[in-house]
């Protein structure tokens, strides 16, 4: 089956550091963090009052006219996975149904999609304006609910919040008529999206597959819960600061809100369209942690196996790879964990590889980070450029990647990107530098 | 080349009518109702005052761990229930050559339920001038929100309870295609193990919507059936009086392994998964597609994944909502693939019996193809009085068929247009 090889030929990022590739790897260029103090909602009483907020962003301007009435029907983790969706088939230059029906360069039924999201929140002023209806006494009176109050909400109101959506919005807008899934495995949907996509075209499911992530947790209770979980840093000084991947004075992540969908594409198809390759997709691997579900303890999630079954399915070693895209969420447990998990998959060479994270630029992105991760990764190859850790400093005691400040120049024939997330789930891809 | 061929060797479920494969299939048979009145919240002012409850599930009882796993939402606990059962049957544990980096797991697990009463409340509390003050609901949300609660709602987490309860290390997925996940679930696993990714994995799904917002969700969109005077006949799939889906609860699980393991340890094979396809409607958020061209175009990519043809296929399990559009929607569908054959093949919903368990709704239903083909007898389609002309095919119509069953399409439409169709066989 190997003679279908998958080509990223498309590339669409939403993200608190720059709305498009090209803006948000300018950004890591020159090391500018997109975390600033959250203005969508008074954070005045959390702990952590900064996330990576999105600067003028509307999916407005990236959907179709007639379809503009429907970004009403979406949530803000919607929203941003129809923005990278048109980014990254503009980029791919393959026409889609958002053209026009007849102006479509790819068959529907080949064009596959397969977007992660997470627990999506409802609108809280939305709901909370139709439960406050249904007060009886100062308490919630279910009953007048049931009767009345539930018919204050929006006939589709559900629909705003099932993490389908991101993929359905997607096929609709696009016409995206082949397989179509949705990832649900926090921080590792990404990968897990890309790798499967990947899979999909290699055994001739799809000749093209929109895939990545999105989310955004960037509400109350999204800072709720991961305040709870105790993985935030408070607030310092300087927000833009305050995400610190493997420095030594990480003191946890910030949230941010955003989304990376990679367009995959059979590489003959792509080279017959003459259609830019920034890299080939060479291997995937997917682990876990059988710790079980004690979200109080931190994990990678099984990254060294995710990763040695990635080098495996590429049929390279630790020696091949020429850069490495770690995860780095910034919480400093975690930091120290994930350097080990490299240090396992990789032995000796992690220390002495190339490495970079991207989170203290763009913050936490859950779901929407492995699509990121990935175009960061594709560029890295296109450009053969190692961008700087934003925020990284000085190397954390236990941390032993080779992080740097500043970008550097390099030679890459393989980049491996990993990650994981809360729950214990992981996904490894290993990008290969093209050649015609 | 030769593909690896994929084997179910181990099943198990809980969900309204059961809470094991055996008691479920009688309650089928016996076209026994899993619908009642909800008891899960006061639902009584609700449209839709009814459910397909899981009822009196033991979860000490039906998990030996079941202390670790104390923080475990409700479809969490059927999950473990339902995964429990299919691992003792596949003896899996007794597998000393099992390494775990290559057993699996791929679930369609919906989100877990949300923490109602604080939640709402909250909602109520920190409201000033027509909207939420933040500021006061950060103060009372930490005073008020429990941390477990509110982590085990990210729809992962079910996943990382079978991981941890079967020391799981490989490949770990889940998916929230809607009312289509667990289908898809178990056919991306069974192309994981096709490809060689893993020698076995954990698949199924698991979901409880029956919660105030879930209902009200549904509500809203009309989707749900109203007759609140005709509970235990109101889910009626095909039929002309059909007026909406019954929301069910529940989790079903299949162990799914390569062919040469299983083989080699003696497993019992139930059977085996020849085809899997999948397609989008890319249509509306809110309807299929009315030609019913995303569902054709899954049942066709499953019959070519399968190498079946139309004709081989003698049974098929329906999506079968029992929502007006769906069960029309779907019949066309049949009927463009399957030709003049398709008043022949026998059609039916379980859901007519079960409810709609969402997420979970597709890996039970594909274990009572399993079923089928083991007995030889086909579950019906219950409450069929009135027939609809838009559904003319052969639903099996109010009492269990024998037949001899060997091969099965299971059909399963997720809401936004997500499509996946399963195609298994009795095992030679």
């Amino acid at each position: 089956m190997a003679d279908r090889r998958v080509a990223i030929t498309g590339l669409g990022v939403v993200s608190p550091a720059g709305i498009g590739i090209k803006p948000l790897w300018e950004s890591l260029l020159v090391g500018r963090s997109g975390v600033r103090p959250i203005s969508l909602f008074d954070a005045g009483k959390f702990p952590c009052r900064i996330g990576g907020e999105l600067a003028d962003f509307s999916a407005r301007n990236h959907v179709p006219k007639d379809y503009r009435k429907a970004v009403k029907l979406m949530a803000r983790d919607i929203e941003i996975a129809v923005a990278a969706a048109d980014l990254a088939f503009s980029d791919s230059g393959i026409v889609t149904r958002s053209a026009g029906a007849d102006k479509m360069t790819i068959e529907p039924g080949r064009l596959g999609c397969n977007i992660g999201a997470g627990l999506i929140c409802c609108d809280l002023d939305e709901l909370g304006l139709a439960v406050n209806t249904s007060v009886t006494d100062g308490k919630f009176d279910i009953r007048a609910w049931g009767s009345q109050g539930m018919a204050n909400l929006t006939p589709i109101w559900l629909l705003k919040y099932l993490p389908n959506m991101l993929s359905c919005h997607v096929t609709i807008i696009h016409g995206a008529e082949g397989p179509s899934n949705t990832i649900t495995c926090g921080d590792a949907s990404g990968h897990l999206t890309v790798g499967e996509a990947a899979r999909l075209i290699e055994r001739g499911g799809a000749d093209v597959v929109i895939a990545g992530g999105a989310e955004s947790k960037l509400n109350p209770m999204g800072l709720l819960r991961q305040t709870l979980l105790n993985r935030l840093c408070a607030d310092g000084a300087s927000p833009q600061q305050a995400c610190r991947p493997f420095d030594a004075a990480a003191a946890g992540t910030v949230i941010g809100e955003g989304g990376g969908l990679l367009i995959l594409e059979e590489l003959g198809r792509a080279e017959a369209r003459g259609a830019r390759i920034y890299a080939e997709v060479v291997g995937f691997g997917g682990a876990c942690d059988p710790a079980g579900p004690d979200v109080t303890k931190p994990t990678v999630g099984g990254l060294d196996q995710a990763v040695a079954k990635a080098l495996a399915d590429a049929g390279i070693g630790a020696k091949d790879i020429g850069l490495i895209l770690a995860h780095g969420t910034a919480v400093a447990k975690e930091d120290a964990l994930e350097s080990a998990a490299w240090d396992q998959a990789l032995g000796e060479s992690a220390r002495t590889i190339p490495a970079t994270a991207v989170t203290g630029a763009v913050g936490s992105l859950f779901a929407g980070a492995g699509g990121v991760e990935l175009a960061v990764a594709a560029m890295a190859l296109l450009t053969q450029t190692v961008p700087p850790t934003v925020n990284f400093a000085d190397v954390a005691d236990l941390c032993h990647l080779n992080l740097s400040t500043h970008p550097r120049g390099a030679e890459i024939e393989h980049v491996v990107s990993g990650a994981f997330g809360t729950g214990g789930q992981s996904g490894a891809c290993i990008l290969r530098r093209y050649r015609k | 080349m030769t593909r690896r061929r994929v084997v179910i060797t181990g099943m198990g479920t809980v969900n309204p009518l059961g809470h094991d494969v055996e008691s479920t299939w009688r309650a089928l048979l016996a076209c026994d109702s899993g619908l009642a009145k909800t008891t899960l919240f006061d639902a009584s002012s609700y449209p839709t005052t009814f459910a397909a409850e899981v009822k009196g599930y033991d979860f000490a009882r039906q998990v030996p761990n079941a202390d670790r796993h104390r923080h475990a939402g409700r479809h969490c606990q059927f999950a473990l229930g339902a995964a429990v059962q299919a691992w003792r049957e596949s003896g899996m544990e007794a597998c000393k050559e099992l390494d775990r980096s290559r057993l699996g797991v791929y679930l369609g697990s919906g989100e877990g339920s949300l923490d109602f009463d604080n939640f709402t409340s909250l909602l109520v509390d920190a409201w000033r001038d027509g909207r939420l003050d933040t500021a006061a609901w950060a103060e009372l949300a930490f005073q008020r929100m429990d941390l477990y609660r509110e982590t085990e709602q990210e729809s992962n987490m079910v996943v990382a309870h079978l991981a941890g309860e079967f020391g799981i290390r490989g490949p770990a997925f889940n998916v929230l295609t809607a009312c289509a996940a667990s289908t898809q679930a178990i056919g991306e696993a069974a192309m994981q193990v096709r490809r060689g990714d893993v020698d076995a994995i954990i698949t199924g799904g698991a979901h409880s919507m029956i919660h105030p917002y879930g209902v009200t969700g549904f509500n809203r969109l009309t989707a749900l059936s109203v007759r609140n005077d005709e509970i235990p006949t109101a889910s009626r799939p095909f039929d002309m009086t059909r007026d909406g889906f019954v929301l069910g609860e529940g989790a079903s699980i299949l162990i799914l392994e390569d062919y040469a393991l299983a083989r080699r340890r003696g497993a019992r094979i139930l059977a085996e998964v020849l085809g899997y396809g999948a397609s989008a409607d890319a249509f509306r958020i809110t309807d299929q597609d009315p030609q019913g061209a995303g569902a054709t175009a899954s049942m066709r990519a499953a019959l070519a994944d399968s190498g079946c043809s139309p004709g081989d296929i003698h049974y098929i399990s329906a999506h079968g909502t029992g929502t007006k559009q769906n069960d029309s929607v779907e019949t066309k569908a049949v009927k463009a693939v399957f030709g003049e054959l398709a008043g022949k093949v026998p059609v039916s919903s379980v859901k007519s019996s079960l409810g709609h368990l969402i997420a979970a709704a597709g890996a039970t239903e594909l274990i009572t193809c399993v079923l089928a083909i083991r007995d030889g007898i086909l579950p019906p389609t219950t409450h069929y009085r009135t027939p609809d002309p838009e559904c003319d095919l052969d639903y099996v119509p109010n009492a269990p068929r024998k037949a001899a069953v060997r091969v099965c399409m299971s059909n399963s439409f997720g809401f936004g247009g997500q499509n996946n169709t399963l195609i298994i066989s009795a095992f030679r």
